[in-house]
């Protein structure tokens, strides 16, 4: 299986100062790809190398099979920029009749769903769009082709909640139909329900790539347990996975690092009435990538 | 036609016709008072030859014959104020190719097109000289008209000969900004080169006639190959605007090499 997007050693260098380090990466056709990272770095340095906006100081990459450098692969590339920039007074469905005249592809219609999908006024003016209606037209013409590959550079920043679950949707129809997806992101949250890998970079070096599963599966996770009668905190204590056990009463509480299966074993023993379980919180794995130095043997995937 | 050559030329369409407007209302005034000074010949030299003493009549490129129709064409349309104003159209629509929309951000979605960037680079070019082309045609058939109604009596061939100096001297000066633009990425920085050598060559050809120290200097102005054939007097300059078009040629090259080199928008 040929990768969609190969970076090897991948390197960049502004002046002196670093933007991207020795970046070695595959991300395989059909794969939502979550590139997360603080803002800084190196997501959208990287992004650019991939478009060709900017050329690598060392390394290489490909993208669909072909070097950067081919400009014909870029009609099977939808990009949506991180600072999405529209000017003119080009109205916005002249401006995405444009893009898709440039690219081929479109078929009728095509912008329209699309826009009716995202709430997008297509009749304004683009120096004059709103913030958000600047993104969902951004994610019209990257999503408009139907490409093969969608880079998403922080796509999901100006939106409201609504239009973020129809993007999200929109990105797993994409994996559905087997095309792939590169986004970044500065927030777990926003890549975590939809990618199935993600890559961590900080300070210009990747520093993890985790499947999204298997750090779902190592999550804290916080529960909460009510019985019909008072609960000995011995029956809890001990039991693999299960720490900070706080019996008071008939109710427990507690955090878990991966299954809950030994915990839903011994509470088991007794007459449970309601169970709080919180969303595992993959953010506290996260954090600790950004705030110290994780070893480089974690990388690749 | 490309779709990006549509595309920027709508862009420009605004610029364009503001540009056409102003240029016209400049011509159409200035036109129109040609037969008062016609019907006082002698009296409109003196008035133009004191007013601009030495070095500053050669700046206007000498002033003679001015009640003359010939010479009233070549010193108010011809000579500085209308090539001033066409460059400076020009130069803003060349930066308009890459540097704006490189600076306002627009240009890395463009850049992500199945383009690649020395066809980028010419067809924002191509729209850019057809614009310019629009605008020196529109206001070449203003002259002949007013020309005519005005009786200047200068031989149409001769009108449009000069005219089609001013389109390529501006063509060079637009293409210049354009390139500049292309290569560095900056406005600022092609707007101060650009005008900069319009200026220093403009000085140094009308200046450069008189001023032995600086006369060999004249070869190096793009003025020297658009105004010392004289074509509002004497026709087609073949060779000098050949020159003008062969460095157009070179910096338009130029222009595509430098962009296809660089990082862009950093």
């Amino acid at each position: 299986m040929t990768a969609v997007v190969e970076a090897e050693g991948l390197t960049k260098f502004y002046g002196r100062r670093k933007g991207l380090e020795d970046l070695t990466l595959q991300i395989q056709p059909g794969e939502v790809f979550g590139y997360l990272g603080p803002n800084g770095a190196g997501k959208t340095t990287t992004i650019r190398l991939l478009l060709d906006v900017i050329r690598p100081t060392s390394g290489r990459a490909t993208v669909l099979g072909a070097d950067t450098r081919d400009t014909a692969v870029r009609a099977r590339i939808g990009y949506l920029p991180g600072e999405l920039a529209l000017e003119g007074r080009d109205r916005a469905h002249d401006f995405l009749n444009f893009m898709a005249d440039v690219r081929g592809g479109v078929s009728r219609g095509r912008i329209d769903e699309l826009a009716e999908r995202l709430d997008a006024d297509l009749s304004i003016r683009m120096g004059q769009l709103s913030k958000g209606n600047k993104q969902k037209v951004g994610l019209i013409q990257a999503f408009m082709h139907e490409p093969e590959l969608l880079i998403l550079d922080e796509p999901t920043s100006g939106l409201d909640p609504l239009v973020q679950q129809e993007f999200l949707t929109m990105v797993r129809e994409v994996r559905t139909a087997g095309r792939t997806v590169l986004m970044s992101s500065h927030v777990l949250a926003e890549v975590q329900n939809v990618a199935d890998r993600v890559g961590i970079v900080r300070g210009g070096r990747l520093v993890a790539v985790e499947d999204v599963a298997a750090l779902r599966e190592r999550a804290v996770r916080h529960v909460e347990f009510h019985f019909d009668a008072p609960v000995p905190t011995e029956a809890f204590e001990g039991l693999p996975g299960v720490r900070d056990v706080v019996v008071t009463g008939a109710s427990l509480r507690c955090t878990i690092d991966g299954r809950p299966d030994a915990l839903i074993k011994a509470a088991a023993k007794f007459t449970v009435v309601h169970m709080v379980s919180s969303e595992p919180d993959l953010e506290e794995i996260f954090l600790t990538y950004y705030s110290e130095e994780a070893p480089r043997a974690r990388v690749g995937a | 036609m490309p779709a990006l050559v549509h595309k920027t030329l709508r862009d420009y369409r605004r610029s364009v016709i503001g540009w056409l407007i102003g240029i016209s209302a400049f011509l159409s005034l200035y036109l129109s008072i040609y037969p008062s000074i016609r019907n006082n010949p002698e009296f409109y030299q003196q008035a133009a030859l004191s007013k601009y003493p030495g070095p500053l009549k050669d700046l206007m490129g000498g002033l003679a014959d001015i009640a003359s129709g010939t010479g009233y064409l070549q010193t108010v349309v011809y000579q500085l104020l209308v090539p001033l104003l066409l460059i400076m159209f020009a130069m803003t629509l060349g930066t308009r190719a890459i540097a704006v929309p490189e600076e306002e951000g627009t240009l890395e979605l463009t850049m992500t097109l199945p383009i690649d960037r020395r066809r980028l680079v010419l067809e924002r070019w191509a729209a850019f000289a057809l614009s310019l082309l629009a605008v020196a045609l529109v206001t070449m058939v203003l002259v002949l008209a007013l020309a005519a109604v005005g009786g200047l009596k200068v031989p149409a061939g001769n009108i449009v000969a000069a005219h089609a100096g001013l389109f390529l001297i501006a063509l060079f000066f637009g293409t210049l900004a354009l390139g500049l633009g292309a290569a560095t990425g900056k406005r600022a920085l092609a707007l101060a080169v650009g005008g900069g050598y319009a200026v220093g060559g403009y000085v140094i050809e009308t200046l450069g006639k008189s001023v032995d120290a600086i006369s060999w200097l004249r070869w190096v102005s793009p003025f020297h190959y658009y105004l010392d054939g004289r074509p509002v007097f004497q026709g087609w300059p073949v060779g000098d605007y050949l020159v003008l078009l062969g460095a157009t040629a070179v910096l338009a090259m130029t222009a595509m090499l430098a962009f296809e080199r660089r990082d862009v928008g950093v």
